[in-house]
C-alpha cells in the first residue's frame, strides 16, 4: 500500500493508503472525498479531478500529455503544480505523496 | 458563402418533422412522481422506460430491457465500461447520425476520435464563440420583440438561437438553412423511421459535398476546421466526420433549446430567484446548474450489458439494453435535499444531466456559454419580466426529452408599477 496525504478544500488533512496501480483519482475517490468529482470516471475527458502536487514529488510523475495539458488550461486555478489525478498511476516511488484538491472552477 | 453544394428536400415536402416530438419523446407533464415510485420499489426494474411512460417501445432487436433508477446503479452503468457498453446506440443514433457517431463507440476507439472533438469544445475555446457568435445571434433575435412588451420566449427565442449558433459555426448558406433544419430534426423521428433514414441520407450527401468544398476553399468555420483536421497524417475518417456533423443539430441545438427553455420557465415560476440573479449576476452559473439538475433536457440514456451482470440485485443477461434514467438520480432525495424544489441556492452537487463517464457531454461547456449569454440578454433587455396574465403558464412536458412549448411573457413597466407611480 502507498500512503498519501490529501488536503481538502475545507482545509482538512486526510491520510489514506491505496494499492499500487490505482490512479491517484481512484485512491482519493475511494476514500470518500467527494470534493473530487471525477465526472468522466478517469479517461482524461473532463477536468474535475484537478489536484495540486507537492513540488517535491514532481519529478516522480509521468509527463503531461497534450490532452491533459489542454484540459488543465480550462481551469482558472491552474498553476505549475497542477495535474489531473486520473492520469497519475500510484507507484512505490510516490510513497508519502502530498496532494491538495484544487479549488472548484 | 456562395456554394455549389445542393441540399435536397424530403421527397414528400409536406412532411412536418417538427410534429413528431410527442410521439418520439412523450408529453408527460411530470414524470418524476412515477420515477420516485419505481425507485422506492427497486433500483433496477425489468422492462424498458418508454412503455412505462405510455410511449410505444423503441424498435430494437429482440433482447431484454431494463430501467435503471437507483443513483448508485446509474453511476455504475455510466462509468463501469468493462461491463457496460454504448453499443445500444448503434440501433438508433447509429442508424441515422451514422455508425461513426462517437456516442455509439466504446474506448479505446471512442477516445481516439473524442479527443479531437473535445479539444475544439474546451472552455478556453468555446468562450470566444460567446462574443463572436452567441451574442450577435441572441441580440438579433431579441431585437425583433424587445420593443413590443410581450413575447413567446420559446417561439421567438429559445427554439431559434442554438440552431442559429450552429448555422453560423458551420457557415451555412442562408438559403440552405430551412431545409437543413427540417432534415436535421427529422433524423430523430424514430417512430417514422423511413423519414429519419431519408433525412440522414440527404443530410449526409450535403455534408460530404460541403466537406469537399471546404477542403478546397477553407474558411474559419467548424466544417472547414474538422474537414482539414488530420490524425496521424490522414483526414478524419469520413464516417466519423459526417456522423459528427449530422449529430450536431441534435446534440448541440435541440438540447440547448430545451435546457434554456426549462431555465427560463423555472426562473419565471420562482420570481424571487430571478430577482436575486438580477441583483447578482454571479448567481447565473448556479441557476444554470440547478435548471439542468431540476429538469435536464435528456432524461434517459441508453447502455448495453457487455456480459451477464448483477446490478442492484437483478440478473441482467449480456446483450440486454438498459434505460439509464438520469432524471431519477437528479431527483434522488438521498443526494439532493427536497429534490423536486427548484432552488438555485441549494448545496452544490454534481448532477447527471451531461451524463457521467467517458461519454460525458463533449459540448457541455458550449451549452453553458450559450445559456449564460441567453440569460444575460434576458436580464439586460427584458426588465420586469413576468408571465403574461392573459396566457397559459408554461408546461414542461416530455418523458424522454423535456421542454415547455410556450413561455408567454410580458416585460417593461407593469400596470401595477405605473399605478404606484401615479399615486
Amino acid at each position: 500500500m502507498i500512503n498519501i496525504i490529501v488536503n481538502t478544500r475545507e482545509g482538512e488533512e486526510r491520510a489514506l493508503a491505496a494499492g499500487e496501480g490505482l490512479s491517484l483519482m481512484e485512491a482519493i475517490r475511494d476514500e470518500g472525498i467527494d470534493e473530487l468529482l471525477a465526472l468522466c470516471g478517469g479517461c482524461c475527458s473532463c477536468a474535475t479531478c484537478h489536484v495540486k502536487i507537492d513540488p517535491a514529488f514532481a519529478s516522480l510523475l509521468p509527463p503531461l500529455s497534450e490532452d491533459e495539458n489542454d484540459l488543465l488550461d480550462s481551469s482558472e486555478h491552474r498553476d505549475e503544480t497542477s495535474r489531473l489525478s486520473c492520469q497519475l498511476p500510484l507507484t512505490r516511488e510516490l510513497e508519502g505523496l502530498r496532494v491538495a484538491i484544487a479549488p472548484e472552477d | 458563402m456562395e456554394s455549389a453544394v445542393k441540399i435536397q428536400e424530403y421527397d414528400d415536402p409536406s412532411y412536418d418533422p417538427f410534429s413528431s416530438d410527442e410521439i418520439n419523446f412523450g408529453d408527460t407533464l411530470d414524470p418524476y412522481p412515477e420515477i420516485a415510485r419505481w425507485r422506492a420499489q427497486a433500483p433496477v426494474l425489468e422492462g424498458d422506460y418508454r412503455p412505462r411512460m405510455g410511449l410505444q417501445s423503441a424498435m430494437y432487436p429482440d433482447r431484454k430491457m431494463f430501467t435503471v433508477v437507483g443513483s448508485d446503479e446509474i453511476l455504475q452503468v455510466l462509468t463501469d465500461t468493462d461491463r457496460f457498453s454504448n453499443a445500444g446506440y448503434k440501433f438508433n443514433i447509429g442508424a441515422t447520425f451514422g455508425q461513426g457517431s462517437i456516442s455509439t463507440m466504446d474506448n479505446p476507439e471512442h477516445g481516439r476520435w473524442r479527443k479531437i472533438f473535445q479539444k475544439i469544445f474546451l472552455p478556453q475555446y468555446v468562450k470566444t464563440w460567446g462574443d463572436s457568435i452567441v451574442d450577435p445571434v441572441v441580440h438579433s433575435l431579441m431585437d425583433e420583440f424587445v420593443s413590443r412588451g410581450h413575447a413567446d420566449l420559446i417561439e421567438e427565442f429559445t427554439i431559434l438561437y442554438p440552431f442559429e449558433v450552429i448555422y453560423r459555426q458551420l457557415d451555412l448558406p442562408e438559403s440552405d438553412v430551412r431545409t437543413f433544419q427540417r432534415l436535421a430534426i427529422g433524423q430523430t423521428d424514430y417512430m417514422n423511421s423511413g423519414k429519419a433514414l431519408e433525412a440522414s441520407k440527404k443530410l449526409g450527401e450535403y455534408f460530404v459535398a460541403l466537406v469537399e468544398e471546404r477542403r478546397k476553399k477553407p474558411g474559419d468555420d467548424l466544417v472547414s476546421l474538422l474537414a482539414n483536421t488530420e490524425v496521424d497524417g490522414d483526414y478524419l475518417p469520413e464516417l466519423v466526420l459526417i456522423s459528427f456533423l449530422r449529430q450536431l443539430m441534435n446534440a448541440a441545438g435541440d438540447t440547448t433549446y430545451r435546457g434554456t427553455s426549462v431555465l427560463l420557465a423555472a426562473l419565471l415560476e420562482n420570481p424571487e430567484q430571478l430577482e436575486a440573479i438580477r441583483a447578482d449576476r454571479n448567481l447565473i452559473p448556479l441557476a444554470i446548474e440547478e435548471a439542468l439538475r431540476w429538469d435536464g433536457p435528456v432524461a434517459v440514456q441508453l447502455r448495453m450489458a457487455r456480459e451477464d451482470v448483477l446490478l442492484g440485485g437483478v440478473e441482467i443477461p449480456g446483450g440486454s439494453l438498459l434505460d439509464v434514467v438520469a432524471g431519477a438520480a437528479n431527483r434522488d432525495p438521498a443526494i439532493f435535499t427536497d429534490p423536486d424544489k427548484f432552488d438555485i441556492f441549494r448545496e452544490r452537487k454534481a448532477h447527471f444531466s451531461f451524463s457521467r463517464g467517458p461519454h460525458i457531454c463533449v459540448g457541455q461547456h458550449l451549452a453553458r456559454v450559450e445559456m449564460t449569454r441567453a440569460l444575460h440578454a434576458v436580464l439586460d433587455n427584458l426588465p420586469n419580466l413576468r408571465f403574461d396574465p392573459d396566457k397559459p403558464r408554461p408546461e414542461i412536458r416530455g418523458s424522454m426529452m423535456r421542454v415547455p412549448k410556450h413561455i408567454h411573457v410580458r416585460f417593461g413597466e407593469s400596470a401595477g408599477l405605473l399605478k404606484g407611480q401615479m399615486q
